[in-house]
């Protein structure tokens, strides 16, 4: 899966790793940008790569910053965790400049991975990537039962839904009369 | 990993790449898990166009949805008077099943369900088998929405009690049929059929000519003489495709045209194929005999074609009537409206245009 060569060191900021730029090098030098996720492990990924980020693109579309400035600014993704961002930047630089197909059997297949990477992906607005993580998601509970489908996603039973529900309704209740007696009490 | 978890737009998204099958399934998880579907699934739901109940040679349906290219089975369904025999059935699949309870629309159903493919195959016992299917019907109901199509298709005289629900039926009858009055009865306590199929050979005695076969709004019939059923004398519905082994004269056709002419009859025809088998059509003869009138030769006469009222083997490619492109044509006196009137080798089709005799000339222009 990995095609960059992930970092050792766990200080921050991180050496960056480089991706491996594909076959055909490009005539005119391409700008790099950094990246690190919770691990604060730095990645170098090129603007091309990071196109396929709706966020990120359009972070980067107006700085205009130098090789150093870049190399100094990474962006951090304190939310997303560091082998996550690792799988997000290997499928930029794999898809970097291609159409994407239909579809992508390099998704982790476990659930806790793909749960994560779901949640990344739609935070940096990758779109494709967004799909095809939907798509594996959706064909976890192919052909399963109501309880099987429970179990794997996690679902609450109509019990449990109303019982959270009047949880809610009580503690709303609660803080409203809590701000009641505030305002009173301020009135005072 | 915990659904709820993920945000609307991501759930919206998992949910479209799902299968009907599966979402049906989901939707059985929770109350508000159906709720969610619904609500991010509307619009695709809105783009069914029909469901259909398919009972062909079995005693329960399997529940299909029509797709560009055939059907998506959402739900199989067996029953059985032994519960250790469907729970047998059921094992044949793919040697998974799960005995559980449903809560189907406020009635809770003791199933099992197993998986035969990429379907879930519902296993219900005999005795209950009436009131779990009207519970199912009324899920989808609500669930897929009461705007789409619902067909119960069927082989057979078996027609369910249930609302909503258009009834198409294809039926054989016997060289040597002799329970016209057992047919005539279905016929009167069924409601009106959306479509008939029948291939009727061997009989007789005529149908009462009131009966609701006749009502149907579609029709499509193989049958030895065009006597029985007669359809052209009789039928009230939109569209009518005949095979007729062979006949004596075209007398009974140039009857219907001239009946179709003076407004009498069949004011809700559309369209009619009516092919002769074996036997002479003399085109010439019968254009005369029915006064038909002709576009101008230098001019491109117009398409007729219509959607389908049904098609009982969903060829989805083929969504229409068969084009009908003919300089002849007749005008009804009544309202002025025009049919196109095709005779090609063995085959007359007939084609009525929403159009006066000017509009209709008009489109020439």
């Amino acid at each position: 899966m990995s095609s960059t060569e992930q970092g050792t060191s766990s200080a921050a900021p991180a050496e960056p790793t480089t991706a491996p730029e594909s076959a055909a090098a490009p005539e005119v030098p391409e700008s790099f940008y950094y990246v690190h996720g919770k691990d604060k492990v730095v990645h170098k990924v090129s603007a091309g790569a990071l196109q396929h980020s709706a966020l990120i693109h359009g972070m980067i579309s107006n700085l205009g910053y130098t090789e150093e400035q870049a190399k100094a600014n990474p962006f951090p993704f304190e939310n997303i965790d560091g082998d996550i961002l690792q799988m997000v930047v290997d499928w930029c630089n794999q898809h970097k400049g291609k159409p994407t197909p239909p579809e992508d059997t390099n998704l982790p297949k476990q659930k806790e991975k793909l749960f994560d990477l779901v949640l990344a992906v739609n935070y940096l607005e990758i779109k494709e990537l967004l799909t095809y993580c939907c798509k594996q998601v959706a064909m976890m509970v192919k052909g399963k039962s109501p309880e099987e489908i429970r179990e794997i996603w996690m679902i609450p039973t109509d019990a449990e839904d109303e019982a959270a529900e009047k949880e809610a309704k009580k503690r709303a209740g609660k803080e409203a009369a809590g701000e009641t007696a505030a305002a009173a009490g301020d009135a005072k | 990993m915990i659904l709820s978890k993920y945000a609307f737009l991501i759930q919206k998204e998992i949910f479209h790449n799902m299968g009907y099958a599966d979402l049906l399934m989901l939707s059985f998880v929770s109350k508000n898990m159906k709720k969610l579907i619904k609500l991010t699934q509307k619009k695709r739901f809105e783009t069914i166009s029909s469901i259909t109940y398919e009972c062909n040679g079995r005693n329960l349906p399997k529940v299909q949805i029509a797709n560009k290219h055939g059907w998506d089975i959402v739900l199989d369904m067996a029953c059985h008077q032994n519960w250790s025999i469907l729970m047998e059935i059921t094992k044949l699949g793919k040697g998974r099943y799960n005995n559980f309870q449903l809560n189907v629309s406020g009635k809770i159903l003791d199933v099992l369900i197993g998986n035969k493919g990429d379907h879930p195959t519902l296993c219900v016992l005999s005795r209950d088998k009436e009131s779990v299917f009207e519970s199912i019907h009324n899920y989808f109901l609500d669930f897929f929405g009461s705007s789409v199509q619902y067909y119960w298709s069927v082989d057979g005289y078996d027609i369910p009690n249930l609302q909503n629900v258009s009834f198409c039926i294809d039926l054989r009858l016997a060289w040597q049929f002799r329970e016209m009055e057992k047919l005539e009865t279905f016929f009167s306590s069924s409601p009106v059929f959306k479509w008939v199929g029948l291939e009727a050979f061997g009989s007789s005695q005529p149908f009462n000519p009131e009966s609701k076969f006749y009502q149907a709004e579609s029709i499509r019939i193989i049958q030895l003489f065009h006597t029985f059923p007669a359809i052209l004398r009789y039928f009230k519905g939109r569209q009518a495709i005949l095979k007729c082994e062979e006949w004596q004269t075209s007398e009974g056709l140039v009857e219907f045209v001239k009946r179709w002419k003076s407004g009498e009859a069949f004011q809700k025809l559309e369209y009619l194929k009516f092919e002769l088998l074996h036997g002479e059509v003399l085109e010439e003869e019968i254009l005369d005999e029915i006064e038909a009138k002709y576009i101008d030769a230098k001019k491109q006469p117009p398409m007729h074609s219509l959607p389908k009222v049904y098609d009982w083997h969903h060829v989805p490619s083929n969504p229409n009537t068969d084009p009908i492109i003919s300089h002849a044509y007749v005008v009804r006196q009544s309202d002025n409206r025009v049919a196109s009137v095709l005779i090609q080798e063995k085959t007359i089709s007939f084609g009525v245009w929403n159009r006066t005799e000017e509009e209709f000339l008009k489109l020439m222009d």
